[in-house]
């Protein structure tokens, strides 16, 4: 039929060259050169503010793993130190720190007229030991008793003015106006560091040593908030991915499509909406006021963030069980498989990979949340390591976040780097967690 | 007199695998299959021909209750294999579909071995007890396949890398490997090419021994070629029911023959 019609009357068309674009052709070209462009500055802008936000944190940040340590060769005077001379671990254990500034200062003093450094009118030159010094002193004396009477060799950590001097934060000029700085102290740090008893170097104790209080910026570290951190991803872990799983096959798989499954769905996703801070008074009303958990416990952290993560993996699995074809859940009933084994067969398998994202993706989020945290008191100075799981799970304990958010509270600008370098610490875990999931995703779908 | 009556009734018996009578289909609203009786012999081919959408699928779908699966679907009247109604109380669908396998459309081998999904089946329902009785299962089943000797020396290799003829005697081999009575094939070689429609046609012929297959098609000329019997739907009606030799020379209602010669559907 049309193409009867179509021989009766031909078509009355001029020739067109195709080598040359026509209007219509120019415009959409044109059209879809802009629309490249428009991507190409998108990516451009979020690249470039990538690129300023890691060398901005990196370059604030990189201070806080080098540190500046001081030798020392330490008198343990017995007359200071274990006045009645019987070594009783007790009776020394009333020496306090105080004790031991005295042989910190002679220790100094000794540098000084050893090296033969003269400086016009440098005083107190023990001010560029770090006040951390004295009771690393102590615990190691009260771990050794022995050791008292005899001379020993300390590296100990410099002061946060004499560090940041090496960090470019503090110069001759602010040390002009700083009490706790002298001009002349500096130029003492600058002789010892040629007569080699003051030198730089990489700071593990940023990583395995707790906070520390605000007027010694140079001990604080990050271990209590890291092994806080990772209790909480083990609660959340092992709470989260079976119940979340658990339900999201239920919901997708074996529900009955009713109202109340209907409105069980639309408050998952109203959950995930939620805001973090409402999941932290939930936590502190629920299990700290109501069941009696103790507050500042990475427990508590765990179950709040828990909750948070919750619907995240509940929305991912569920999007990863409906992406899964329907032929292979047919293929499988086709064969006699009951409901339960083709979803544990053959459907779970390759809703997997897709889990294991989404829970990753989900754990990243819980491991970067500061503001529910603070509500059930991880915002608190916590010096003491929690123990090992489980009671650990129960003591008080710091988070990363937190204590980025910590150390930018503080006023000493030592712990501007501090904070910076947290958050790199924390970028590298998120980082390592993504790979992880890659990896993961990787070898499972390889496997399929 | 009575001996009389009752012999060839039991042979009537033993010789109708699935009865059908007055089955209603209903899609929420849709009445989607109507007042369909029939009666589908042991180790024949039954092919169900139709136009688009005139229910020849839900009415194998009701065969194993794969139907059940959608929430909306509701199934009326009796259907009975071997005399036993499967839509009684009592049947678990797990075991019906055991004894009523399925192959589908579209290949669907599982995302795993070829060994595997072969094995799958007899795995779940525990016909093998020891390694090596698997083994002889999976070897059996893909020489049931006509897959055995392209396979043979790729068994661990994953099902979803053969081709698609290759994947559909798979999904053959997987489905007989269970040992059902009755084969449901739902348009088996719609997705493949004539050379694997043929391989899968010949091997529709050879299962005819050893099981009662009923095949939706929509290609007439594959209906005559394997089939003894053939049904025609039309509209969630059975138009017509018989020889396919008949159905297709010599058709009784006039939809049929409208349908045969190219003017319906």
């Amino acid at each position: 039929m049309t193409d009867a019609t179509a021989a009766s009357t031909p078509p009355e068309r001029e020739h067109v060259s195709i080598l040359t674009e026509d209007d219509r052709t120019r415009r959409r070209n044109a059209a879809e050169g802009r629309f490249k462009i428009y991507g190409l500055i998108a990516i451009g802008i979020a690249v470039l503010a990538l690129i300023f936000l890691l060398t901005s944190v990196v370059s604030k940040g990189a201070g806080a793993f080098y540190q500046t340590y001081i030798t020392l060769d330490i008198e343990l005077l017995a007359e200071k130190l274990d006045k009645n001379g019987n070594r009783d671990v007790d009776e020394m254990k009333k020496v306090s720190t105080f004790g031991y500034a005295p042989l910190i200062k002679t220790a100094m003093q000794k540098i000084v007229t050893d090296n033969g450094i003269e400086i016009e009118g440098l005083a107190k030159p023990e001010t560029l030991i770090s006040k951390e010094a004295a009771a690393q002193m102590r615990n190691f004396v009260l771990a050794n008793p022995d050791v008292v009477g005899e001379t020993m060799t300390f590296e100990v950590l410099a002061s946060g003015r004499v560090d940041g001097y090496y960090k470019g934060r503090v110069t001759m000029a602010s040390a002009e106006r700083d009490k706790n700085i002298s001009p002349e102290q500096l130029q003492l740090a600058d002789a010892m560091m040629e007569a080699g008893v003051l030198e730089t170097r990489f700071n593990w104790n940023f990583i395995f040593w707790p906070d520390a209080s605000e007027n010694r910026p140079e001990a604080a570290g990050l271990g209590v908030a890291i092994i806080g951190s990772f209790y909480m991803m083990i609660v959340v872990l092992v709470l989260a991915l079976p119940t979340g799983v658990a339900a999201s096959i239920y919901l997708e798989e074996f529900a009955p499509k009713n109202w109340f499954t209907d409105l069980v769905e639309v408050n998952i996703s109203n959950l995930a909406a939620v805001p973090s801070i409402v999941f932290g008074i939930l936590g502190l009303a629920i299990f700290i006021n109501f069941a009696g958990l103790p507050q500042s416990a990475p427990i508590v952290g765990g179950l709040v963030l828990t909750l948070m993560t919750l619907p995240t993996i509940i929305i991912a699995t569920r999007a990863s069980l409906k992406s899964v074809p329907p032929s292979i859940r047919e293929a499988a009933l086709g064969v006699g498989a009951s409901k339960m084994q083709t979803v544990f067969h053959h459907v779970l398998p390759l809703a997997a990979p897709g889990i294991l994202t989404g829970t990753i993706i989900g754990l990243a989020q819980a491991l970067g949340e500061t503001a529910p945290l603070l509500l059930i008191g991880m915002v608190a100075f916590v010096r003491e390591f929690p123990a090992g799981p489980p009671e650990g799970f129960f003591d008080p304990a710091a988070a990363l976040p937190v204590q980025v958010y910590n150390w930018t509270q503080r006023a000493d600008p030592a712990f501007v780097e501090r904070a910076s370098g947290a958050i790199i610490v924390l970028l590298i875990f998120l980082v390592i967690m993504n790979a992880i999931a890659i990896i993961l995703r990787r070898r499972f779908e390889r496997r399929w | 007199m009575n001996d009389m009556r009752i012999i060839p009734q039991d042979v009537e018996m033993a010789d109708v695998k699935i009865s059908a009578r007055d089955v209603q289909v209903y899609y929420a609203d849709n009445h989607a299959i109507k007042d369909v009786n029939v009666d589908i012999k042991d180790k024949t081919v039954t092919a169900f021909i139709g136009p688009s959408g005139c229910g020849k699928s839900t009415f194998l779908r009701c065969l194993n209750r794969m139907n059940d699966t959608i929430d909306i679907c509701r199934v009326e009247g009796d259907i009975a294999i071997d005399g036993e109604d499967i839509y009684d109380r009592r049947v678990d669908p797990v075991q019906l579909r055991a004894k009523v396998g399925m192959v589908f459309q579209k290949p669907n081998p599982f995302p795993k071995s070829i060994y595997d999904n072969v094995a799958y089946g007899p795995r779940i329902h525990g016909l093998a007890h020891s390694k090596a009785e698997l083994d002889e299962i999976v070897e059996k089943s893909l020489r049931r396949g006509a897959l055995w000797d392209e396979a043979k020396d790729r068994l661990n290799e994953p099902g979803t890398g053969l081709s698609g003829g290759q994947q559909q005697r798979l999904c053959i081999a997987r489905a007989v490997a269970t040992e059902p009575e009755v084969l449901l094939m739902d348009e088996p070689c719609s997705a493949l090419d004539p050379i694997a429609t043929s391989q899968v046609e010949e091997l529709i012929d050879e299962l005819r021994e050893n099981f009662s297959v009923v095949i939706v098609t929509h290609s007439m000329q594959q209906a005559a070629r394997v089939s003894q019997r053939t049904a025609f739907f039309h509209l969630g009606n059975l138009v017509e029911y018989g020889e396919t030799g008949q159905i297709f020379t010599n058709p009784e209602d006039p939809r049929t023959e409208s349908y045969i010669s190219g003017r319906i559907g």
